[in-house]
């Protein structure tokens, strides 16, 4: 079967005043209807690849690739309408900033249907019982009084669970997730966990799940890319993060607490600079 | 005397006529050196404990009260703002937001010290340096602005800046939770280490319950406004824990151990 997504040698860099930001250093992946996670390092570049497919890189930022497509079509030749046309349907993107994201001046229950309303003609009664319905399956706890709110006035948690509301309305075929639980305590991220475990299976949508908790990466997904100073270090089966091979990844596991674990120094990680070239 | 002393505190938004009760009457202390953790769902009103503790929230009933006093009102800039901000200190939970957008890392650092006249421009230029570097930054971050770095490296930007003052009291709101486990690590062995240098107090938030238990002698579990548990280390270790909602935490966190 043809991959929903291609991705071949991507590459994003930034030239700044301080010198060239080599963001992403030819990350090359396929993605079929399945849950793609990618963990790594914080800067190495994982956020950048995930914007880069949707063509979400701000200038001065530069994105190539070899090859980049999207259901057979290829994305970087792709006009911005059709771009726009596609991320408003069929890709999404659930942002790690949620809260910053979000549009500040508008409620949370106009940026939840004016998609409906708009794309799918919607009544405003329907869109809004789709939107509070949305709300309900993410676990808010008073979804009419968060409807009314202004981003501003959402916890870290709830930004997020809005934001992942916003993006599974127009049920994309491929959605990428940025640290989309990292403010969720384990009960209500386990339920987010379950509606998009639930998508990939019905629905057959592709996820990359971008993520900086391994263990969870680890139970969730069906694949993992490890990602180390903008490249991919090592891409496995999730079942076999147990036997990864490469020293970052290895090292990861040790550096985390557990509950009654000792009380001293946290195991750090001693970086080798060859794991950059 | 407690060093945090919360009692009875109500946190009321007026939201559109509406009202939402935030914080629903809880009662709090926090001794010197003592580094407490909160826990809890989210929504439950975690961050608004912390920010009535920095007078940015409306105490709507009861105290909120650091060395026995109330924070200073919001807006003011006067000395008394001037030895809060350097005794107490806040890591916000959305760096995004808590980083002016115009500013350079280089000045969201050394801004505070010039404003409290704290050593001449060598001096600044050093510590700017050895806090970057403290949070595993090297100096090509200096003069860049929030948007040029990712959501890891704006939160222990974000770190930094909070310690630039040395202050003696640390609000710590979901502070390593863009981190992956290395970079993690790092910065909890940085505050925990400061903490034993220098004597710090701590409230630390986190979502993750191996985080507060690697760092904090107790915690408290909200849920709806409300402390809902008390727990010490000690009875975490036992699990001798008496809400559902605490074991279903601790279960889960316990699940998610990683694999060795
Ligand atoms: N506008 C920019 N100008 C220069 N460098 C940038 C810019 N945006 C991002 N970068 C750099 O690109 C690298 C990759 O950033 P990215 O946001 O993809 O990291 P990440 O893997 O998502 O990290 P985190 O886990 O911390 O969010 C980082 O080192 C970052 O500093
Ligand atoms: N400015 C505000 N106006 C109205 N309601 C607010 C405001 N700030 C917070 N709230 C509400 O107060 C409640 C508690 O929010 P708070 O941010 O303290 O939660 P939290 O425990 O930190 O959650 P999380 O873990 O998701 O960050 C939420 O229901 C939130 O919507
Ligand atoms: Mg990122
Ligand atoms: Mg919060």
């Amino acid at each position: 079967m043809k991959p929903l997504l291609e991705v071949e040698d991507l590459k994003v860099a930034f030239d700044t005043p301080g010198g060239r930001v080599e963001a992403v250093r030819g990350v090359s992946f396929t993605l079929g209807r399945e849950r793609l996670g990618i963990v790594g390092e914080s800067g190495s570049g994982k956020t950048m690849t995930g914007r880069a497919i949707l063509r979400l890189v701000q200038p001065p930022g530069r994105v190539t690739a070899k090859r980049l497509a999207f259901d057979g079509r290829d994305l970087l030749s792709l006009p911005e309408r059709g771009m726009r046309a596609l991320r408003g349907r069929r890709l999404a993107m659930v942002m790690q900033d949620p809260k910053y994201s979000l549009n500040p001046v508008m409620t949370v229950g106009r940026q939840l249907t004016e998609g409906l309303r708009r794309r799918d003609r919607l009544s405003a009664g329907a869109a809004r019982r789709r939107a509070v319905a949305m709300l309900e399956a993410v676990q808010i706890r008073d979804p009419e009084r968060v409807m009314g709110a202004y981003p501003h006035e959402l916890s870290g948690g709830m930004g997020q669970r809005v934001m992942i509301a916003m993006m599974l309305i127009p049920e994309p075929d491929l959605l990428i997730a940025d640290e989309p639980t990292s403010a969720l305590d384990v009960t209500v991220e386990a339920e987010v966990l379950r509606i998009l475990d639930g998508l990939v299976r019905e629905r057959g949508l592709g996820l990359i799940f971008i993520s900086h908790d391994l263990p969870l990466v680890a139970r969730f997904c069906d694949r993992v890319l490890v990602m180390y100073a903008g490249r991919v270090v090592e891409s496995l089966a999730a079942s076999e993060l147990e036997q990864a091979r490469h020293p970052y990844t290895r090292g990861l596991l040790r550096c985390l607490p557990a509950v009654g674990g000792p009380r001293g120094p946290l195991p750090t990680l001693r970086r080798d600079p060859g794991w950059a070239e | 005397m407690a060093l945090i002393e919360i009692a009875g505190l109500e946190v009321v938004f007026a939201a559109r006529g509406e009202a939402v009760r935030a914080v629903r009457g809880i009662d709090l202390s926090v001794e010197p050196r003592e580094s407490f953790g909160l826990v809890g769902e989210s929504g439950s009103g975690k961050s608004t404990v912390l920010r009535a503790l920095c007078g940015l929230a409306p105490v709507s009933a009861g105290r909120a009260l650091i060395d026995g006093r109330a924070p200073p009102a919001l807006g003011r800039i006067g000395s008394r703002d001037r030895a809060f901000a350097r005794r107490v200190q806040m890591v916000f939970q959305d760096p995004y937001g808590s980083l002016h957008p115009r500013h350079t890392v280089d000045r969201v650092l050394s801004e505070p010290l010039l404003v409290h006249g704290l050593g001449g421009r060598r001096e600044r230029d050093r510590r700017v340096e050895a806090a970057l570097q403290d949070v595993g930054l090297d100096a090509s971050f200096r003069f860049r602005y929030p948007h040029q770095l990712s959501g890891g490296q704006r939160q222990r930007v974000a770190v930094a800046r909070a310690l630039m003052l040395e202050p003696s009291v640390l609000l710590l709101d979901e502070p390593t939770s863009a981190l992956d486990a290395s970079v993690q690590a790092e910065v909890l062995n940085l505050l925990s280490r400061l903490r034993e240098e220098r004597g710090l107090t701590f409230l630390m938030v986190s979502h993750d319950f191996a985080v507060i238990d690697h760092m904090c002698d107790r915690l408290a579990v909200m849920q709806q406004g409300r402390i809902v548990e008390v727990l010490d280390r000690e009875a975490l270790a036992r699990g001798a824990v008496r809400e559902d909602y605490t074991r279903a935490l601790l279960a889960a966190s316990q699940a998610h151990a990683p694999v060795q």
